[in-house]
């Protein structure tokens, strides 16, 4: 890695193939291992197994996470991957590998995805990490290569790192604050603050309805508890909640008139003895995909809940 | 998004039972028993409660859960950040707490020393 003046350090990985990825992934790995460095690798589990086989005894010292299971909600990663593996080390520099966008990733969730990676850059200003992103060159759509470039200050192509001439993470989170299209059919409430206990239940009885059960219809009231306080606090003082099915999940989402300003909300992990600030946190570490449009006029966050 | 500080949290008005909290002392050991819902309508009966604990001399303050529906994040902070306060050597006491608190407390307070968890 070329040394820098900043002291976080974000490149873009594009690789064709697997050799390419290792070639790119494991110099990586074991120069930080060399120098004392923790390191943490989180990818999807095809590309874990391959880089644990060529680290062979190096993998030992390696944090391993499936990024399509602590990651599957993009919206986590920050908070519950990165910067949990970073805060742990926080006397000394550490080296982080996260892939959070795969080709299997859905067209509802690469917004999420994109606006994350973009995040991650005011997220860790002024901290001594490294996070290396790879990009499957092969398999990932054009416009998501380029967001890359828009995403990373750094980028590294044919083996060769250089500044991205495109970054411009702002631009890329206001690009990807759009509209939330309406679902054909959905079950509809409207709430204020006496009314919280009934949203909730509403929520739960039709999420049971269309499938969840057990732990998951916690999860519900959960999420659709903090999303109402939310607005009777923030937004307004009241709100729309509307339940409906999409593929084999429950999605939840919460309308109200206020303009969520901070992109970060949600992503910061709160000091131990702080009351507050864990509960758009909380949603994001429940949920499987998490989609907000914020305006000035009104927010939209949309959850989506997987049976299992 | 928490609101622990500026929420007009007014007591649960008594024609929405469902949102209510209950909270008695208890009568054979010292602290407190709680039931029905820990929300932002009834937060600050809760931090009540746990401010009560706070001040209390007991060394293990009991809170009697197994009747709560419902708590929310907010309420389990409250809960988390009083007994990373309290004097050395006390210790809040959880019986029966419901499975979405001990989730939630270990979610994100996962060595809480101050706190036992008592489940039946």
């Amino acid at each position: 890695m070329t040394a820098s003046t900043q002291p976080f350090v974000h490149p873009a990985l594009f690789y064709q193939g697997d050799k390419e990825y290792l070639h790119g992934t494991v110099p990586f790995i074991r120069d930080g291992l060399k120098a004392g460095e923790p390191v943490a690798v989180a990818v999807p589990g095809p590309n874990l197994a391959i880089l644990k086989t060529a680290l062979g005894e190096d993998a030992a010292h390696v944090k391993f996470l499936d990024m399509t299971e602590a990651g599957r909600n993009p919206g986590r990663i920050i908070p519950k991957v990165l910067r949990a593996f970073a805060d742990s080390h926080r006397q000394t520099r550490v080296r982080i590998i996260g892939e959070p966008i795969w080709a299997g990733r859905s067209s509802v969730e690469y917004p999420a995805c994109v606006q994350h990676e973009a995040l991650i850059n005011p997220a860790f200003q002024g901290r001594n990490v490294t996070i290396l992103c790879p990009y499957d060159a092969d398999h990932l759509d054009e416009q998501v290569l380029a967001d890359a470039y828009e995403t990373h200050p750094l980028v590294i192509a044919d083996g060769r790192e250089r500044p991205s001439p495109a970054y411009a993470p702002e631009h890329v989170v206001a690009r990807y604050n759009q509209p939330l299209e309406q679902p054909a059919a959905a079950e509809e409430l409207l709430f204020h603050v006496d009314r919280l206990p009934d949203a909730r239940q509403f929520a739960v009885t039709h999420a049971a309805r269309l499938g969840l059960s057990g732990i998951r219809l916690e999860d519900v009231a959960l999420i659709v508890a903090e999303l109402t306080a939310n607005s009777v606090i923030h937004g307004g003082g009241f709100g729309t909640l509307r339940v409906w099915a999409d593929g084999g999940q429950v999605v939840c989402e919460v309308r109200d008139h206020g303009h969520l300003d901070d992109p970060l909300a949600g992503r910061r992990p709160p000091a131990r003895d702080q009351i507050g600030g864990r509960g758009l946190l909380l949603v994001h570490f429940l949920a499987d995909l998490v989609r907000i449009h914020t305006s000035p006029d009104g927010t939209a966050v949309r959850c989506y809940i997987s049976p299992h | 998004m928490d609101s622990s500080g500026q929420a007009e949290a007014s007591p649960a008005s008594p024609t929405q039972p469902a949102g209510a909290l209950r909270v008695h002392p208890l009568a054979d050991r010292p602290g407190w028993q709680a039931a029905g819902e820990i929300n932002l309508l009834t937060r600050s009966a809760w931090e009540e409660t746990l401010h009560h604990l706070a001040l209390s001399d007991e060394e293990a303050c009991h809170l009697e859960l197994s009747a709560i529906t419902f708590v929310d994040v907010a309420g389990v902070s409250a809960l988390a950040v009083t007994a990373q306060g309290l004097a050395e050597g006390r210790r809040i006491v959880l019986e029966e707490p419901p499975a979405t608190l001990r989730r939630v407390l270990h979610m994100f307070w996962p060595d809480l020393p101050t706190v036992e968890v008592m489940a039946r």
